[in-house]
């Protein structure tokens, strides 16, 4: 069988000897990542795939001994196709080695400065925040790199002094799945009241006090590109949130039927970005849920919903998961710490909260008017 | 010319043997092919040699058969200077580039496995072999996988012990046949911690549990778990978990059942200011103990006897700064321990950031319990 193969190889050899003239390594790209190089055959003399793999060996280009890269090769287009395991880093240089003889040199370019990744958004977007915030958000525009959030990121008081061990130092970092937003969590250990590092620390926010966000412009994506800019949010401490959300207190505005005018939600507060758009649902008479877009508005305070298609006259539900949560984690159910000494604070086991409205016919006016528009 | 065809005849029965060993069933519900492993955040092995990948970009476990299973008695202990520098030389990068995100020892083979992660989230899997290290290819393997976010649906009745969306994986472990997971939501500060039976199965039996601790009697809040191991208390088996705030907390195994609302009881206050790496559970003589390495304190150890005597719960909060409370423990001459695994029953495999800067892996003697 492996006799067959090497003949097999050996044909392939041949063939590529008499056609190929250039002689360059080429670099080969996938997604912007340098995934692997091709070594033209004509440079390989007549080995088997098997012995090249032996022979030949891809190395950092640095002083000192450097071991074979690992990686895979494999034929194809009459040249030897090496894919290490992970991509080539940019702005290393690399050699190519056939036995103990240097064959040739590459070097993969830096990322282009220009296509520089974004800090799209920062939420909560409010300027005035409770000084028990539990979460940041940071939105970017691509995949980051992951584990550098505490070299990054920093709060500043009063514009002048760096708060330490303000953020939970998580190793892994709360990623979503495509790694474009990241959660923060302020110590929740200093948070949650009578726990050894809230004795100890405090509180990570102090009340009544100008407080900086700072994202620093050195952070750099999947690739090695930095962020185009640095960026700041400000913001001031207002008094803690110790309340759990109440949906019966929020106003539900419905459109009219017969369009898909959006159906508007008011909180009366700012609650979680990233929990909004996956707790509130809208659910038809026929217990069917309804299919459309939710928007979260205006600092957090609001949400839109437009449905796909037009809506029908009728009562609906809005369905909302206990799990949604303000900004100091407190959910439906739950203020997030609990004083089990005070009997007041009542916790809710419940799964979620509903609340009905209308889609009424538009008033018979605006009816007459379409009517009338009809030929 | 009659060898030729001896040997072609030789290889296309080969072939066919492949064939029918493909389509034969494997063990475990395995089956061969190439898993879509899309990160490496967690490793563990079950006694007879299967690794778990926990994969939390794609929300999955695998199951591996790496075919590594010689047994070995007496393991050689792991001996590599500068590892990260040496995975680097072999990625072809620098060291700056690339993250160990776990390592796991195989109770058969005692190869420790390593996975490392480039920056631009490439997960790879390494094997020490000696003083080698070597790739570990996760093509064309017997696998299986389970999905872990399966979301539940918007109209469900009651979610009720239904599990929430895992963004990282912290600890993985496996016990009395089930692949025991602790994970971090981005969203909420919950434990989302599940013992999924092995092999795995279509039915979402997975048990998702609600893990409440108390702080001191008057708080009670939800926590995710950071790392966990198991152990036999009095008979009895118990999952031994540790929190950010590093509370060591037990809780009996027979109750963790899905939907059910486990209530744990904290034996130890470690200290503030840290966070538990990882536990492992360690046996010398009549003996056995608990080992757990810090983010910000030394390694601790602990004797399992100390934590069977100690009956009570803590309720009351620890008075001064940075004191400990509950069971006895004892802080070994080890620091900055980043990852810790048995290699057995008295020799623990560590990667540590040693005072000079260096990250080792070495493997520590019995005198160490």
């Amino acid at each position: 069988m492996m006799q067959g193969l090497i003949f097999f190889v050996f044909i392939g050899f041949f063939a590529c000897q008499k056609t190929a003239e250039t002689t360059g390594i080429t670099v080969r790209w996938n997604n912007n990542r340098a995934t692997g190089i091709a070594i033209p055959q004509n440079r390989l003399a007549s080995f088997s795939l098997d012995s090249i793999s032996q022979l030949l060996s891809v190395r950092l280009a640095k002083t000192g001994a450097q071991p074979a890269i690992l990686g895979e090769y494999q034929l194809a287009d009459n040249a030897v196709i090496f894919e290490p395991l992970i991509p080539f880093t940019r702005g290393l240089r690399y050699e190519v080695w056939l036995r103990n003889q240097r064959l040739d040199g590459f070097e993969i370019p830096l990322a282009d400065p220009k296509d520089a990744p974004e800090l799209l958004a920062v939420y909560p977007s409010q300027d005035s925040l409770p000084d028990n915030l539990l979460k940041i958000y940071l939105r970017f525009s691509r995949p980051m790199r992951e584990g550098q959030s505490p070299k990054y990121v920093a709060l500043l008081k009063n514009r002048t002094d760096t708060v330490p061990g303000v953020f939970l130092d998580l190793q892994p970092e709360l990623w979503n799945p495509d790694r474009t937003m990241l959660t923060l969590w302020l110590d929740p250990g200093r948070i949650k009241r009578d726990l050894q590092p809230n004795k100890r620390l405090g509180a990570p926010l102090q009340k009544s006090l100008q407080y900086q966000l700072v994202v620093s412009a050195l952070w750099p994506d999947q690739q090695g590109a930095k962020l185009a800019k640095a960026f700041t949010k400000a913001f001031v401490t207002i008094p803690r949130d110790s309340l759990s959300p109440n949906p019966n207190r929020w106003q539900i505005k419905p459109p009219a039927a017969d369009g898909n005018q959006p159906l508007d939600i008011t909180f009366g507060e700012p609650l979680d970005y990233s929990l909004l758009t996956e707790t509130l649902h809208v659910i038809g008479n026929d217990g069917k849920p309804i299919t459309g877009k939710w928007h979260i508005g205006d600092e957090e305070k609001t949400a839109r919903f437009k449905p796909a298609q037009n809506w029908k006259p009728g009562r609906y539900t809005l369905r909302i998961e206990a799990r949604l949560e303000d900004l100091a984690g407190n959910n439906l159910n739950r203020p997030f710490d609990r004083d089990l000494t005070q009997k007041t604070v009542s916790v809710a086991s419940a799964s979620f909260f509903e609340r009905s409205f209308r889609i009424s016919r538009p008033p018979s006016g605006s009816d007459a008017a379409l009517i009338q528009g009809t030929p | 010319m009659k060898k030729m065809y001896f040997l072609l005849a030789v290889g296309f029965a080969g072939i066919v043997l492949l064939a029918t060993t493909t389509r034969t069933k494997k063990p475990y519900g395995l089956t061969v092919g190439t898993p879509e492993i899309k990160s490496i955040n967690a490793l563990t092995f079950s006694p007879n040699g299967i690794l778990f990948v926990g994969d939390a970009k794609g929300g999955s476990i695998f199951a591996i058969d790496t075919k590594d299973a010689a047994v070995t008695g007496q393991a050689a202990p792991v001996e590599i200077k500068n590892v990260d520098q040496k995975i680097a030389a072999l990625l072809g990068t620098e060291v700056q580039n690339i993250t160990i995100q776990d390592i796991a020892v195989n109770p058969v083979s005692k190869k420790t496995y390593i996975a490392v992660q480039h920056s631009d989230g490439t997960p790879v899997l390494l094997r020490v072999e000696g003083d080698k290290i070597q790739p570990v290819s996760t093509k064309n393997v017997e696998f299986s996988s389970l999905a872990l976010n399966n979301l539940p649906s918007a109209d469900a009745k009651d979610r009720r012990g239904e599990s929430i969306r895992v963004s990282a994986i912290s600890d993985m472990g496996f016990a009395d046949g089930k692949v025991l997971v602790s994970g971090l939501s981005g969203q909420e500060f919950n434990s989302t911690f599940r013992s999924i039976p092995f092999p795995f199965t279509d039915k979402q039996d997975q048990a998702s549990l609600e893990i409440y601790h108390a702080a001191h009697g008057k708080y009670e809040t939800l926590s995710p778990i950071k790392t966990f191991t198991t152990a036999e208390i009095k008979g009895k088996k118990y999952l031994v978990a540790s929190y950010t705030c590093t509370p060591l907390v037990l809780f009996p195994m027979d109750e963790l059942k899905a939907g059910n609302h486990v209530k744990g009881r904290t034996v130890a206050e470690m200290g503030s200011g840290n966070s538990p790496l990882d536990i492992v559970t360690m046996k010398k003589g009549d003996d056995s103990f608990l080992v757990m390495a810090n983010s910000s304190r030394p390694v601790f150890k602990v004797k399992y006897k100390n934590i069977e005597g100690y009956q009570g719960s803590l309720t009351t909060p620890v008075e001064e700064s940075f004191a400990t409370a509950g069971v006895q423990f004892v802080s070994l001459p080890v620091t900055n321990v980043i990852q810790l695994d048995k290699l057995d029953d008295t020799r623990m495999v560590m990667l540590q950031r040693r005072s000079n800067g260096n990250l080792d892996l070495w493997t520590s003697s019995d005198r160490y319990l």
